[in-house]
């Protein structure tokens, strides 16, 4: 394999670093007239820089790059927006000299006999970084083991910035437009020469960038929950998966509510990917699947959608809708009458559709999140506060933005093990087996298939559209590509796995 | 060969002469000379540019030349991508597998094009009722490349992948040559001379005159012996075809396409490089398209949220203020302005009447 | 059975009705004044952002509605004045400039507005027949569609302006030398255009997240259903093929789901606009010698 263009001996011909206190800024059209000046000088200097090991660098002059691509504007804009501020932040904090607590099997917790409240609390965030414990759910009167969380999780760490060189954020606007995300990321690979790309909201997006990823060896974090199996040695996949998100939520409503379900999921990948694994576990829950409903991505007008729901009149609705147009299914339902228990791995953690939609649309819905603004735990509501320090008018902090925050703690810590921000070793530092201490709780990342095993929590809605986090799963590893035998680290691969490869998902049916 | 070299110099686009070829011949050697200076990057930007040139070709061959509007252009650049896809993709192991898929890719185009230009054209329905067709066909086409998302829609063992589209399309590749980075610039830039040179002749040749006959009086050309319908659909799938090809060499470029390529937001670009550029030109409507993309990446990657309103803005101000188009308006100064007014004085027009 | 049937014309209404209202600004503007209006999803935009300005300032609904008419028509009239009136004639001319004004309004409107506008809740509760139940606003929204096409009528058959309208679309050249101001003509025809579109925008705003881009879905459908109405008698057209159209969807989508109820519209506008180009109406058009006789 030839050797890849982005090793440790690269000519100085990037346009000077930002200040500290100014950590991110959008990378100009072109080379700027100081950039070619310094390019000469630096292709001069660059037969002396060749013989020194590449730790002993001039330091202000070479910050550590991240790429960054989202859609900033648009249709996707309120998603990207929360995942832009929250790698600011991160940038902010690791050039501020700190960094999350973190290691191979996480912090840890004392644990003892305790009395606590079987009933857990009704939770209402905003406005900003406020959280208003609407019911505490009463006097405390079961006893178990009760686990404390950690003091701090954000600690200092021994230096400012990032191998005593300042961390940019190069963000860029994809505009949801494809083609447009495909320069962009040739942009940054090739031209910016970024040291980590973080960047995509939808698959789509994802795919249209991979490619090039793969071409370039670019080391990649995709930080959005999505339907599984990507299987790329360059890609670490930190967002929740299929596994993480739809089995605990089945198995929460079929307790709860039965047996029969249906699927309304939207026409494209992910709804249809999500709704084979919600058929597929069924039968494994001893439920039932008794219809499905695939309406296209356009379509806003669900009068008949509704009607075939209350014909087959199941015990709960599982709704995989997706976008502007999809989510008027919820008060078109509501104004219907339609008032049946809904489950969802999309709503609420990102779009905050409890907080923009009137009540009592979203009335009754669960959704198995491994992040959501209004979780009550100490180490979340200091994120919480800080983000909203640095953002005070942002509407909502959600599940991608804090996969976002994370990951790149992830990475700085990766880069601080090994000494050097040489993207192959990264990569395999990265597969060293590390947990890190988020906000969520303790995330691992699994060497072999490159994603991350979560904390899952059940929230539920009332009719006030409050949150209660009814049920917690405090590990629930990333499991499905572990069973397609996927092992990134002995046999590198670059494709994404679907259900129909899997033997597994006929077995019950 | 003579005979082809004053088809070439002909009257029916902008620029004739010993100046103005010399000039062309210039700026063709700069494209081919501008790897050297730059970056691998920047020549793949470029490139971009450039490969949607054959598409907006083949539009003004239709809509100029023709008078026939189609805004289904991008169905057929649909096509040929998702056909090479598909025909490469299964075939990648074998020497002449990619070589086999461009094929397929522009059999595919032509051929499905020749089956709806029959559908439309010999019906003889009125002129304005083909944009509406064109439309329609792309909708159809992209709303159900949206469903395929499921395991069942492969072709071989290529996926359709529904709105994640098609990934990992591989690199065009003949003899021991993979038509990536620099090779692919170059690629790029001689199948669109070569594509510009053809169509010149052809505009300036007697089945070209035929195509004009028909976009000034339909009945008249037909009086004097031409079969309307046949020479409609002759130019639509040439048309169809140029479209391919821009289609064929996106997947290079990008080794990804996605139905978003062929929906409504996609299909009125072509229009509107073509309309901007000046669609009876077919080298207005050249550089229009290279510099409309040119400026749509650099307003969009510069962070800039307003793109789409100064994009907006500048086709109002074009269509009000140079409404033949902006190239064809600066290339026909002198002499256009004293034959008959574009503009009619008159209101609404009945459908059929006006452009 | 009675319940079935029941939700059966009630999908078949709410089809009919949504393919009916995404149209009614495009029947003034396409199918009389043949400007190929791409900014209509904008307008409709414009109606439903003003709606939900109005009704978040207290404003009730109803009132909400009438504003975002009389805000849309007037916008339409100043946009009419400054820009589409060079465009008469010149209808693929048009066909441009409005895309960039779509660009324009969509892009605009989420750089002033952001990316969603407050939600406006669905006024009514819902009906309940058997086991299905039925939102009561999408029966209200069915009988003001037939409201709205009989006035439209009315205005145009029983009006001075409807019979100088019409006269002026017929042949402008005479209607002019009967004395009738064409250019007023033209002005208050796009004004209504667009206030229709805006008043469709605002009834179905409830229905729909209030964005940018929320015109976009109803672009196709109201193109379609103008096309396959067909210009011989606009009006009678549009709704003719609303109805025809939803009578092929709503059995696709109930038998075989929504997408496949999609794809059949599609399929099925592409075989009338090429077995009746002249549209629907051009068989009543027919039709009427022959019951005259």
């Amino acid at each position: 394999m030839s050797e890849s263009e982005n090793d440790a001996t690269r000519p100085d011909d990037a346009p000077a670093a930002a200040p500290p206190d100014a950590p991110c800024r959008s990378p100009a059209a072109g080379p700027t007239r100081r950039g070619l000046i310094q390019g000469a000088a630096g292709l001069a200097a660059a037969g002396v820089v060749l013989a020194r090991p590449a730790i002993v660098r001039a330091a202000a002059e070479n910050p550590v790059k991240i790429g960054f691509i989202e859609d900033e504007s648009g249709n996707l804009s309120i998603y990207g927006i929360q995942k832009l501020h929250a790698a600011r932040l991160a940038v902010q904090e690791i050039n501020d000299g700190f960094t999350l607590a973190g290691g191979p099997v996480g912090s840890g917790s004392l644990g003892t006999m305790g009395i606590y409240t079987p009933t857990p609390p009704t939770l209402t965030s905003g406005p900003g970084p406020k959280l208003t414990i609407v019911d505490d759910g009463g006097e405390p009167s079961a006893h178990a083991i009760v686990t404390a969380d950690p003091e701090e999780i954000l600690i200092p760490s021994g230096e400012k910035g990032l191998l005593g060189r300042p961390v940019d954020l190069l963000s860029s606007d994809g505009q949801s437009n494809n083609t447009l995300w495909q320069q962009l990321a040739r942009r940054m690979i090739q031209q910016d020469r970024v040291d980590v790309l973080v960047a995509g909201f939808a698959s789509a997006e994802r795919e249209a960038i991979r490619p090039i990823v793969d071409q370039r060896k670019q080391l990649y974090f995709y930080t959005n929950q999505y339907e599984g199996g990507v299987a790329d040695a360059y890609t670490f996949c930190t967002g929740a998966v299929c596994e993480q998100q739809v089995i605990p939520v089945m198995q929460y409503m079929v307790e709860k509510f039965g047996p029969k379900i249906f699927t309304i999921a939207a026409n494209y990948n992910f709804g249809q990917l999500t709704a084979a694994w919600v058929r597929s576990f069924a039968p494994v829950l001893k439920a039932q699947v008794i219809g499905e409903e695939f309406p296209p991505l356009e379509v806003s007008e669900f009068s008949s959608v509704i009607a075939k729901v209350q014909a087959a009149k199941p015990d709960w609705v599982m709704t995989l809708l997706v976008g502007q147009n999809q989510s008027n299914y919820y008060p078109q339902a509501a104004a219907a009458g339609l008032h049946l228990p809904m489950a969802s791995t999309v709503n609420m953690a990102q779009g905050y559709e409890h907080k923009r939609f009137t009540p009592p649309s979203l009335a009754n819905m669960h959704n198995a999140v491994n992040y959501m603004q209004e979780i009550p735990t100490k180490r979340n509501q200091d994120f919480v506060a800080r983000f909203y320090k640095m953002f005070p008018n942002d509407p909502y902090l959600g599940q991608m933005a804090q996969n976002t925050y994370f990951s790149i703690h992830l990475y700085a810590k990766a880069v601080r093990l090994i000494g050097t921000t040489e993207q192959e070793k990264v990569r395999r530092t990265l597969e060293a087996g590390w947990a890190i201490e988020a906000p969520e709780g303790s995330v691992f990342l699994e060497p072999a298939t490159h994603h991350a095993s979560h904390y899952i929590r059940l929230a539920a809605t009332d009719e006030k559209q409050q949150i209660s986090f009814v049920r917690e799963w405090p590990m629930i590893e990333a499991w499905w590509l572990q069973r397609l035998g996927v092992n990134l680290v002995r046999h590198p691969e670059y494709k994404q796995y679907t259900p129909q490869e899997d033997p597994f998902f006929k077995m019950f049916s | 060969m003579m005979r082809l070299l004053r088809l070439l110099n002909g009257p029916h686009d902008l620029g004739q002469g010993r100046a103005f070829w010399s000039g062309m011949a210039l700026l063709a050697a700069a494209f081919l000379a501008y790897p050297a200076i730059a970056s691998s990057f920047a020549a793949s930007n470029v490139a971009y540019y450039l490969l949607n040139i054959p598409m907006a070709l083949g539009l003004s061959l239709l809509w100029g030349y023709g008078g026939v509007l189609s805004f289904g252009q991008v169905a057929f650049y649909g096509i040929a991508g998702y056909t090479y896809g598909i025909v490469a993709g299964n075939f990648q192991d074998f020497a002449w597998g990619t070589a086999a898929g461009a094929v397929a890719a522009l059999l595919a185009a032509g051929l499905s094009a020749a089956a709806f230009g029959y559908f439309v054209f010999y019906a003889r329905v009125a002129a304005w009722i083909v944009p509406i067709l064109t439309l329609v066909l792309a909708l159809l086409l992209s709303t159900f490349l949206g469903l395929t998302a499921g395991y069942q829609w492969r072709v071989g063992g290529i996926q359709l992948g529904g709105y994640n589209g098609m990934t990992g399309i591989p690199a065009l590749q003949i003899g021991g040559v993979t038509f990536q980075d620099y090779a692919f610039f170059y690629l790029v830039a001689v199948v669109v001379a070569a594509c510009y040179i053809a169509l010149r002749v052809w505009v300036n040749a007697h089945r070209g005159q035929v195509l004009m006959a028909i976009r000034e009086d339909v009945l008249r050309t037909e009086l004097l012996g031409y079969d309307v319908r046949l020479e409609q659909l002759r130019a639509f799938v040439l048309a169809s075809v140029l479209a391919g090809v821009s289609g064929l060499l996106y997947v290079q470029w990008g080794n990804y396409i996605t139905p978003s390529a062929i929906g409504l937001q996609q299909a009125a670009l072509p229009v509107i490089w073509v309309a901007v550029g000046g669609r009876d030109s077919l080298l207005a409507v050249a550089i229009s398209t290279f510099l409309l993309n040119q400026l749509s990446y650099v307003l969009s990657s510069s962070g800039n949220q307003s793109a789409l309103v100064i994009v907006g803005g500048l086709l109002v101000a074009v269509m009000m203020f140079a409404p033949e188009g902006i190239i064809v308006g600066l290339g026909r100064a002198r002499w256009l302005r004293a034959l008959a007014p574009w503009r009619s004085a008159v209101g609404p027009g009945r459908p059929g009447h006006g452009e | 059975m009675l319940p079935e049937l029941t939700s059966v014309l009630y999908q078949f209404g709410t089809n009919a009705a949504f393919l009916l209202l995404s149209a009614l600004g495009l029947i003034v503007i396409l199918g009389m004044m043949n400007i190929i209006n791409l900014a209509h999803g904008e307008f409709m935009m414009l109606g439903a952002y003003a709606a939900s300005f109005a009704v978040h300032r207290g404003i009730p609904f109803p009132l909400a509605i009438i504003a975002a008419f009389f805000a849309t028509g007037l916008f339409g009239i100043v946009l009419e004045r400054l820009v589409i009136r060079r465009f008469y004639g010149r209808e693929l001319g048009a066909l441009v400039t409005t895309w960039g004004i779509s660009l324009i309004l969509a892009q605009g409107a989420l750089l002033l507005f952001g990316p969603y506008m407050p939600p406006i809740p669905i006024p009514g509760g819902a009906v309940s027949v058997g086991v299905y139940s039925f939102s009561v606003y999408w029966l209200i929204l069915i009988g003001i569609c037939v409201v709205l096409v009989a006035g439209l009528t009315l205005v145009y058959r029983a009006t001075p302006f409807g019979l100088q309208a019409r006269a002026t679309m017929q042949n402008p050249t005479i209607a002019r030398s009967l004395g009738i101001r064409t250019g007023r003509i033209y002005m208050l025809t796009f004004g209504l255009g667009a206030g229709l579109a805006g008043l469709s925008g605002a009834l179905l705003a409830p229905t729909t997240s209030i964005a940018p881009y929320m015109g976009q879905q109803f672009v196709a459908p109201a193109f379609i259903t103008v096309v396959v109405g067909g210009g011989a008698n606009v009006i009678a057209g549009a709704v003719g093929s609303s109805t025809f159209l939803s009578l092929i969807e709503t059995p696709v989508s109930l038998a075989l789901g929504t997408f496949y109820g999609t794809m059949a519209l599609l399929v099925m506008a592409l075989l009338i606009i090429r077995v009746l180009p002249a549209g629907i109406s051009s068989l009543g058009a027919r039709l009427r010698p022959a019951i005259a006789r």
